[in-house]
């Protein structure tokens, strides 16, 4: 069952709803859990123990560090001033032991369930090259649906409370509801405790608002879903499974066709998502905002799958680049160097664990770490160079907030997703370099006809263009701040339902459904 | 807070620090900024910022922001 599913739609989430809506707000978020449950268990089965270890974990280990911050406080209360300091070093060890461990625990299941076959293979072709006569057994693991989300969650629930940003909650059931809410469990977004728990738990009843807000903003990822991304499925599934044999232009397409095809497809899922959300009265964390707007790569990156970014942001980059070892190389640094490419060198040190941990985190291939590590390198590129570009810029007194520069700097960032999404999706880095070399080498316009040999026709690329269009100009608006939700919901009751009416016709009429179609599960719920 | 502003000036001087609340929420300080930021500050205030306090409440204003150093300096 995915969040597309007729099933999911027409028959679990109404139940849902209503069952929600009749029960007293007092035992609704029972209702809440109860269905996230089952929906995990409609997925992953008995794999759901992973998901009841990880509650177990931030359940003991959060209330753990809350009872040794509780004694903290009764000490301070007791001593002379002078000794606060030590006692709250001698406390502070504890509980960050407490967090460590915990945390530990949490990444070993992450990485024993999903890299324990990357990580064997690597050994033994290691071992084989240094002729080491050891061959590891590599165990086979059937992953729970959502680990790699759900446990980036729970580490930054007991990372905040160790730090104190939250209390560690007394309540399992609000806990677990906060991290197996069934719209989020499969892709995220990826919620902190202090965004979500406690609208889960509060239970608000659905409104007229909600409801209509809600299904508004299902039915536009439904649109990207059933219009989009199935449609082009079969041209990218073609080209590459079979790039040896076309040329670098038939590449070019696939490679835009994929990226498009992983935006509708992520942000899709997060826009049904964040509507089944908010006719809980729950607001969840935005995941996309118009990243293709980006004029630069470390720009995207704060519009593309946002909370993944913020997540390595605040539990990575901060942590590690403000490290005492990084501090001081910071402050040694910005005196012989400056205060701009001072505290780079810390900043890079940084970046670098963060693209690991990114490529890693989707996936156990080498393609995945190249992809972080392509990033990293065009960030790295942008920070080094953008003193002089901004000197050069001064002297041609060229005006970089004008449109044309803006829009050459938002063509370049374009390209630069390309190629990386081209590698995401090859068969492996081999297949990636290849695909690219085949665009740099081999680039021609003469095979473009063989596009409509691949499964679809010039409707389904009239239909595709015309959605592409209207999607961009929502997006233009959203860029100029203009809310067309609250636009639409002002307009009188006939304007409004006909949009509402046309919206569902068009998914229906136009929607890729029937025998013969196979739907793409959700890319993102594979990480 | 004059002194914090000329730091802030010298990151980014093409902002009204008098004025802007949203520093961080409109960008105008990105993550490499807040580590220069962050030096800055220790050095010139003697306070050092632990991580817990590197968030955007702390940082979206230079009000915000001079409030933390005053409370890190009370801290000791």
């Amino acid at each position: 069952m995915t969040y597309t599913d007729p099933v999911f739609l027409c028959a679990f989430l109404p139940i849902v709803i209503l069952i929600y809506n009749v029960l007293p707000q007092k035992h609704r978020w029972g209702v809440l859990l109860v269905s996230s449950y089952l929906f995990f268990w409609s997925i992953s089965s008995k794999l759901i123990i992973y998901l009841l270890i990880t509650t177990g974990i931030m359940y003991v280990a959060g209330q753990w560090i809350n009872k040794v911050q509780g004694e903290r406080d009764l000490k301070l209360k007791e001593i002379e001033k002078e000794h606060k300091k030590e006692i709250k070093a001698k406390y502070n060890k504890k509980t960050k032991s407490i967090a460590v461990l915990s945390t530990i625990l949490l990444l070993s299941m992450l990485i024993v369930l999903k890299y324990s076959n990357f990580l064997g293979t690597n050994i033994n072709s290691l071992f084989g090259f240094l002729k080491i006569p050891v061959k590891l057994a590599i165990p086979k693991f059937l992953m729970p649906i959502g680990i790699s989300f759900y446990t980036l969650q729970a580490i930054s629930y007991l990372v905040d409370v160790y730090k104190e940003k939250i209390k560690a909650d007394k309540n399992l059931g609000r806990l677990a509801l906060f991290i197996s809410f069934f719209p989020q469990i499969m892709e995220g977004p990826i919620c902190r405790y202090s965004d979500t728990a406690e609208d889960l738990y509060n239970g608000k009843k659905t409104t007229y608002t909600s409801l209509t807000f809600g299904t508004q903003r299902i039915l536009f990822g439904m649109m990207k879903k059933l219009l989009i991304v199935d449609r082009i499925n079969p041209v990218i599934i073609e080209i590459f499974d079979h790039y040896p044999n076309y040329d670098g232009g038939i590449v070019a397409i696939g490679m835009v066709l994929y990226t498009l095809q992983l935006y509708m497809d992520f942000s899709g899922v997060m826009d049904i998502v964040i509507g089944i959300a908010e006719i809980f009265g729950v607001k969840m964390p935005e995941n996309f905002k118009q990243p293709f707007f980006s004029k630069t790569i470390s720009e995207f990156w704060t519009r593309w799958h946002i909370t993944l970014g913020t997540w390595f942001r605040d539990y990575i980059y901060y942590p590690v680049s403000l490290t005492q070892k990084c501090r001081d190389i910071t402050a040694k640094a910005r005196k012989k160097i400056g205060n701009y490419y001072g505290p780079l060198i810390a900043s890079i040190i940084a970046l670098f664990c963060v693209w690991a941990c990114n490529g890693l985190w989707h996936g156990d291939a080498w393609s995945f770490i190249f992809f972080g590590m392509y990033h990293f390198v065009l960030i790295t590129i942008e920070r080094l160079t953008e003193p002089p570009v901004k000197k050069l810029l001064e002297k041609t007194k060229i005006n970089s907030d004008a449109f044309p520069y803006r829009l050459m700097q938002m063509i370049r960032t374009t390209i630069l997703v390309f190629i990386g999404e081209l590698f995401f999706r090859a068969k492996g880095l081999k297949s990636g370099l290849n695909m690219f070399g085949k665009m740099v080498f081999n680039f021609s316009f003469a095979q473009f006809g063989k596009v409509f040999e691949m499964g679809i026709d010039v409707q389904d690329i009239v239909l595709v263009g015309v959605v592409v269009v209207a999607i961009t100009i929502i997006s233009i608006l959203k860029e100029k701040k203009i809310d067309i939700r609250q636009s639409i919901a002002n307009k009188n009751v006939f304007i409004r339902w006909t949009l509402y009416y046309l919206l569902i016709v068009a998914i229906i009429l136009f929607g890729t459904y029937g025998i013969g179609i196979v739907h793409l599960d959700p890319i993102y719920a594979n990480f | 807070m004059e002194r914090l502003i000329e730091i802030l000036q010298e990151i980014n001087d093409g902002v009204d620090y008098e004025t802007c609340t949203t520093l961080i929420d409109e960008r105008y300080l990105d993550s490499l900024a807040i580590i220069s930021l962050v030096a800055a500050i220790e050095e010139e205030f003697d306070v050092q910022i632990p991580t817990v306090e590197i968030v955007p409440e702390n940082f979206n204003s230079a009000k915000a922001l001079w409030n933390l150093i005053e409370r890190l300096q009370e801290e000791g």
